[in-house]
C-alpha cells in the first residue's frame, strides 16, 4: 500500500466514520440521559433516509430544504416515540429490561412498517453535488466533503448546545444527576423528550448525508444500528465525546483494514474491534475505568 | 411548638414495593426554625425528607406547605413554591464545575433571571466559591462538596431548606465549618430542616427535633427536653 493510497483511506475513513459518530452520538445521548439503550435507533436512520427519498425524488424538493425538513420530521418522531412507549416505562419497575424490549419490538414493528407502506425495492438519491476536488495525489468527491463539512458543522452545533446552553445545561445535569436535577427545578421527563428527539435528528442527518452512497431499505438501519454500538463501546457507553471520537477511529480502522484485506471484511473488522475492546477496556477506549 | 406551621406534615406512609418505610408520620416547622430529624440508621429520617421533596413514594397523608398539599408537586416545581433540598451524600454534578453547579441552582424560572445577583450573593457568603469555580466539582473534597451543594441549593432563593445528613462522611472539623453554614443559612431567615443521626450534633444548631424508630416518630421536643429523654436512650442503646 503507497503512502497515497494510505492517506486516502485515512481520509475516506474519517468521513464515514464522522457519520457513524453522528449516530454513536444519538445513542450515547439516549443512554447518557436515561440509561435505555435504543434498539430503535437505526429505525431513525432507516426511516430519515426515506424522509430524504420522498421529499427530495418522488416530490423534487430542492436538496437544502428536503434534509432540514426531513431532519425536522425525524426529531418530531423521535419525541413521539420516547413520549408514547418509553415515557410511560421509566415509571414502572424493570424499566431497565423493557426498554430494551420494547425498542427491539419498536424496531421490528418499524421495518415491517416501512417494508408495507414504502415495498422492499432500494431506493436511492442522486449526489448532492457533482464533481472532485484534488489534493496533491489524492482525488476526492465534492459529495464526500459535503458529508465530512455536514458532521463537522453539526457535532459543533451539538457541543455549543451541550456547553453553552440552557437546553444543554439541563441535559447534562439530568445526566449526571436526575434527582439533583429535578430538586434544581429540571424537568427530567422534557428532558428525555427532546434528548430522544435530537438523536433521531442526528440519525436523519447520518440517513442524509449517505443516502446518495447506501441505497434506503427497509432493513438500512440494522447494519447502521450494529455500526452505533461498536461506536459507544469504543467511546465509552453515554459520553458524547467518546462517541465523536470513537466513530471516527471505527471509520479509519474499517478503511485501512478494508484495503488492506477485502471489503467482505469490513464489519469482521468493526466487530473484532469492539470484542477486543469489551475484553481489555469495557469502560471504552476513551471512557473513564469506574472506580 | 409555632403557632403557625410553615410546614405540617400529616399521617404520612411511605412504601418502596410492599416495603412501609413511614408509618403516620406527621410533624410541624414554624417559619424560621430549624428543626432536626432524628433516628438510627433506617429509622426512615432520610424518607421524611425526601417524600416532603416528592422524591420518595407517598401511599397515603398530606404535607401543606404554606396552605399547599406538597404531595401533589412534582419535584422539579418545588424551587417555585420556595423549597430546596441538599441530597444526601452531596450529589452534585460532578463532571461539572463549581461554578456550573452553582448556576445550575438557579435554573427554575422562577429566579432564572436573578441569577447574576443570586451568584453574588452567594459567593459573598461563601468565597470559596469563586476562588474555585473553574474546578471539577466532582474532585473536591467532600467538605468543599457539601458547601458547593449548600451554595447551590441556596441559589433557587428558597424559603425552605432540607438537608439530608448534611454531616454525613465528613471530618469533625469540617462538621463544625457546614454547621456554622447551616447556621448562618438560617440567619437569613431561610427555614431548615435537616436530619442526622448523632442527637448531641444536632442540637447544636437545632430549636427542636423529631425522634424516628421504625419509621414511627417516637419522640418530639426541644434538645433539651429530648437529650434527656429515657426514650433517646432505649433508641440508640437499646437499655
Amino acid at each position: 500500500m503507497t503512502f497515497a493510497i494510505f492517506l486516502e483511506q485515512v481520509i475516506n475513513g474519517i468521513i464515514i466514520g464522522s457519520m457513524y459518530a453522528l449516530i454513536g452520538s444519538g445513542i450515547a445521548l439516549i443512554y447518557g440521559t436515561m440509561r435505555v439503550l435504543n434498539l430503535a435507533h437505526g429505525e431513525f436512520y432507516m426511516l430519515g433516509g426515506y424522509f430524504i427519498f420522498f421529499l427530495a425524488v418522488t416530490y423534487g424538493v430542492p436538496s437544502w430544504l428536503a434534509i432540514p425538513v426531513a431532519v425536522f420530521a425525524t426529531f418530531i418522531l423521535g419525541v413521539l416515540i420516547q413520549r408514547l412507549t418509553i415515557h410511560y416505562l421509566l415509571e414502572k419497575e424493570g424499566w431497565l429490561f423493557s426498554t430494551i424490549a420494547v425498542t427491539l419490538g419498536l424496531s421490528i414493528f418499524l421495518q415491517n412498517a416501512a417494508l408495507l407502506m414504502f415495498g422492499e425495492q432500494f431506493q436511492s438519491v442522486p449526489y448532492y453535488i457533482d464533481g472532485m476536488v484534488e489534493i496533491g495525489s489524492i482525488r476526492l468527491p465534492l459529495q464526500r466533503l459535503l458529508i465530512f463539512v455536514v458532521a463537522v458543522i453539526t457535532i459543533a452545533a451539538m457541543t455549543f448546545i451541550l456547553k453553552k446552553t440552557r437546553l444543554g445545561w439541563a441535559i447534562r445535569a439530568t445526566s449526571q444527576d436526575r434527582d439533583a436535577a429535578a430538586v434544581v427545578g429540571i424537568p427530567a421527563h422534557r428532558i428525555y423528550l427532546i434528548t430522544f428527539g435530537i438523536a433521531g435528528a442526528l440519525g436523519a442527518i447520518a440517513a442524509a448525508m449517505l443516502a446518495p452512497i447506501y441505497a434506503i431499505n427497509p432493513w438500512s438501519g440494522l447494519p447502521i444500528l450494529l455500526k452505533g454500538f461498536v461506536v459507544v463501546i469504543l467511546g465509552g457507553l453515554g459520553s458524547f465525546p467518546g462517541a465523536i471520537v470513537g466513530g471516527l477511529f471505527l471509520g479509519v480502522v474499517e478503511a485501512i483494514g478494508v484495503q488492506l484485506t477485502s471489503s467482505e471484511w469490513r464489519d469482521v473488522i468493526a466487530f473484532a474491534l469492539m470484542i477486543a475492546v469489551i475484553w481489555w477496556r469495557p469502560w471504552g477506549l476513551f471512557g473513564k475505568k469506574p472506580s | 411548638m409555632p403557632d403557625t406551621a410553615m410546614l405540617q406534615v400529616r399521617d404520612l406512609n411511605v412504601l418502596y414495593g410492599d416495603y412501609q418505610v413511614l408509618w403516620d408520620v406527621s410533624m410541624e416547622v414554624g417559619q424560621g426554625e430549624v428543626v432536626a430529624v432524628l433516628g438510627p440508621n433506617g429509622s426512615g429520617k432520610s424518607t421524611v425528607l425526601k417524600a416532603i421533596m416528592g422524591l420518595a413514594p407517598v401511599k397515603s397523608g398530606a404535607v401543606m406547605f404554606e396552605g399547599k398539599d406538597l404531595t401533589k408537586v412534582p419535584t422539579h416545581e418545588m424551587v417555585g413554591l420556595g423549597i430546596s433540598m441538599v441530597l444526601e451524600r452531596r450529589r452534585l454534578f460532578s463532571q461539572m464545575t463549581v461554578r456550573e453547579n452553582v448556576l445550575l441552582g438557579a435554573y427554575h424560572r422562577s429566579v432564572n433571571k436573578e441569577t447574576k445577583s443570586r451568584l453574588e450573593w452567594v459567593e459573598n457568603m461563601f468565597p470559596i466559591l469563586a476562588e474555585r469555580r473553574d474546578q471539577v466539582a466532582g474532585r473536591m473534597s467532600g467538605g468543599e462538596q457539601q458547601m458547593v451543594a449548600i451554595a447551590r441549593s441556596l441559589m433557587s432563593k428558597p424559603r425552605l431548606l432540607l438537608m439530608d445528613e448534611p454531616y454525613l462522611g465528613l471530618a469533625p472539623r469540617i462538621v463544625k465549618q457546614i454547621a456554622d453554614m447551616i447556621k448562618r443559612v438560617n440567619q437569613e431567615g431561610i427555614t431548615v430542616i435537616f436530619n442526622e443521626q448523632n442527637v448531641q450534633l444536632s442540637f447544636g444548631l437545632s430549636d427542636r427535633g423529631y425522634l424516628l424508630e421504625g419509621g414511627r416518630v417516637v419522640l418530639s421536643g426541644t434538645g433539651d427536653e429530648m437529650i434527656h429523654s429515657d426514650v433517646i436512650r432505649r433508641v440508640y442503646l437499646g437499655a
